[in-house]
């Protein structure tokens, strides 16, 4: 029967052209192989997010007077709701933390030196990406922690030259955080950034697929390389299961919560704080003096953070040595330092006050 | 009448290019420019009041503090231990938290978000805090606290 089917489908398109294609590719066997499998587990939780939030927005309303009582009421009365949206949630951070695993493997085995720099450039977007829909669906719930953390995080580049007030305002919609901001974030957030993502993700692939996974420089390649279909897809698989294990029991062990809804008069409650992945930054405007160099705290970290961006997205360009195939310490050892920068910091952030 | 693609069209071809190319970014730029201003949100015109009364006397007995919102803005009304009344705009300078009134110790006003402080004045005494908070003109008229929206 499945023969069948293949054959009749395969008069009509191109099956076995590309059955053919994919089982070229090949994935090398080295002791890094490990680290391939964050990618794909990232995939895999971005997947999830697009099936939950769409049941989510099933319900969801995006005004200011009905938001926490639509998440009221997913959570206490639609059956499973509790369990959609808490792994809407805990996959999120999943996902974000697969991202970031994914690209600092990336980073520190060089697999983005040449001819790999698109690729690259497209992650470091799909970065930027996970951090927006973050940041845009925080909002959603509209309770307390929600709405000051919001309020900070819309008022952060506002001291950025040029774009910043403009960028706030349109983040926002208005002055104070509000009805217009919550309607924006909901449509950044379920149309915006899904769409720029999925072309994204589109392409990051599809330059996977022709060019396959970089062997770090210098690493013995240990016997046959592993065939994508269907071996390493098995393997990515099973990956995937117990990835989606881990998060219903997470999801089912710590739901997620939900805070008083917002008041916008009250005084910001004590301990106001972003997602984990926004710490860094936070702690950091956090330890900033007032002024540093004779500019404001705030403004230095800002640009040091939009500089560093930049330098991020255009890194296997200036990693000349990598392209040439040769060891570039100094960027294994800026590696090393941003992961410790962002450990330290997170740890800081949720230990101290 | 069958036309060839061969180099004796490649002008021609050029040209219709180029003006098809004009034509597009002539639809594009106007059309982006739309878009640019639809996203920006309107200046709306809001009638501002000149003042507001915030509470009678009573409601905000000594070493105290009361927030309202005040032309779409939270502002804060403290009473002091020594009788006077002080109103500031309650948002945080650094980055728009609405700051509390604190009485543990020296009354002082208090941001939760990055721990700024601010004292009766307005003065910024810690925290990353930038400039103190902008202070309002307060009177007591017939039993009740008027803030108006002279800044003091």
């Amino acid at each position: 029967m499945g023969s069948r089917i293949f054959a009749w489908l395969d008069q009509r398109m191109p099956l076995s052209s590309i059955r053919g294609y994919f089982s070229k590719k090949t994935v090398p066997r080295h002791r890094f192989t490990f680290w391939y499998y964050f990618g794909g587990l990232t995939l895999f939780f971005f997947i999830l997010q697009v099936i939950t939030g769409i049941l989510l927005a099933l319900y969801y309303k995006p005004t200011p007077e009905q938001a926490h009582e639509s998440i009221r009421l997913i959570v206490n009365e639609v059956p499973y709701g509790w369990l959609i949206r808490s792994l809407h949630s805990w996959s999120a951070n999943f996902m974000i933390a697969c991202v970031f695993i994914h690209m600092f493997s990336v980073f520190l085995l060089k697999a983005y030196r040449k001819p790999r720099e698109l690729m690259w450039i497209t992650g470091v977007l799909l970065l930027s990406l996970s951090l927006g829909f973050g940041f845009t669906g925080y909002l959603l719930p509209w309770d307390t922690m929600a709405y000051f953390a919001t309020l900070i995080g819309t008022e952060v580049p506002k001291t950025l030259p040029l774009i910043g007030d403009w960028g706030v305002s349109l983040l926002k919609g208005e002055e104070e955080v509000g009805a217009e901001t919550l309607t924006r974030m909901y449509s950044i957030h379920i149309i915006v950034l899904p769409l720029i993502t999925l072309i994204t993700v589109s392409f990051h692939l599809a330059f996977n697929q022709i060019f396959g996974s970089s062997v770090p420089i210098g690493t013995k390649v240990q016997g046959l390389p592993i065939p994508f279909f269907p071996n390493f897809m098995y393997r990515d698989f099973i990956a995937w299961c117990t990835g989606f294990a881990a998060l219903i029991c997470l999801s089912t062990l710590f739901p997620l919560g939900l805070g008083e809804k917002a008041d916008p008069l009250a005084s910001a409650p004590f301990g106001i704080k972003p997602e984990w992945y926004f710490l860094p930054l936070y702690q950091s405007l956090k330890i900033a003096p007032a002024t540093i160099l004779s500019i404001s705290g705030e403004f230095f970290i800002n640009l040091l953070v939009v500089l560093g961006s930049l330098m991020w997205f255009i890194i296997p360009f200036v990693d000349r040595r990598a392209s040439r195939e040769q060891r570039s310490t100094p960027f294994s050892v800026l590696g090393i330092i941003l992961i410790l920068y962002i450990v330290v910091t997170i740890v800081l952030a949720y230990t101290t006050e | 009448m069958q036309q060839s693609a061969g180099p004796a069209n490649k002008p021609r071809r050029d040209f219709v290019s180029m003006l098809l190319g004009v034509w597009g970014v002539l639809t594009v730029v106007p059309f982006l420019n739309i878009v640019l201003r639809y996203v920006t949100p309107p200046k709306l015109n809001v009638v501002t009041k000149e003042s507001i009364r915030v509470a009678a006397v009573e409601d905000i007995p000594p070493n105290s503090a009361k927030i309202v919102r005040f032309n779409k803005e939270p502002i804060i009304v403290v009473h002091t231990t020594s009788g006077q009344y002080k109103a500031f705009f309650a948002r945080c300078t650094h980055l728009g938290c609405v700051v509390k009134f604190e009485t543990e110790g020296t009354p002082r006003f208090h941001c939760n978000c990055h721990g700024s402080e601010f004292d009766l004045t307005g003065r910024n005494l810690s925290g990353p805090a930038p400039t103190p908070l902008r202070p309002l003109k307060v009177s007591v008229q017939e039993a009740a606290v008027i803030v108006s929206s002279i800044e003091a």
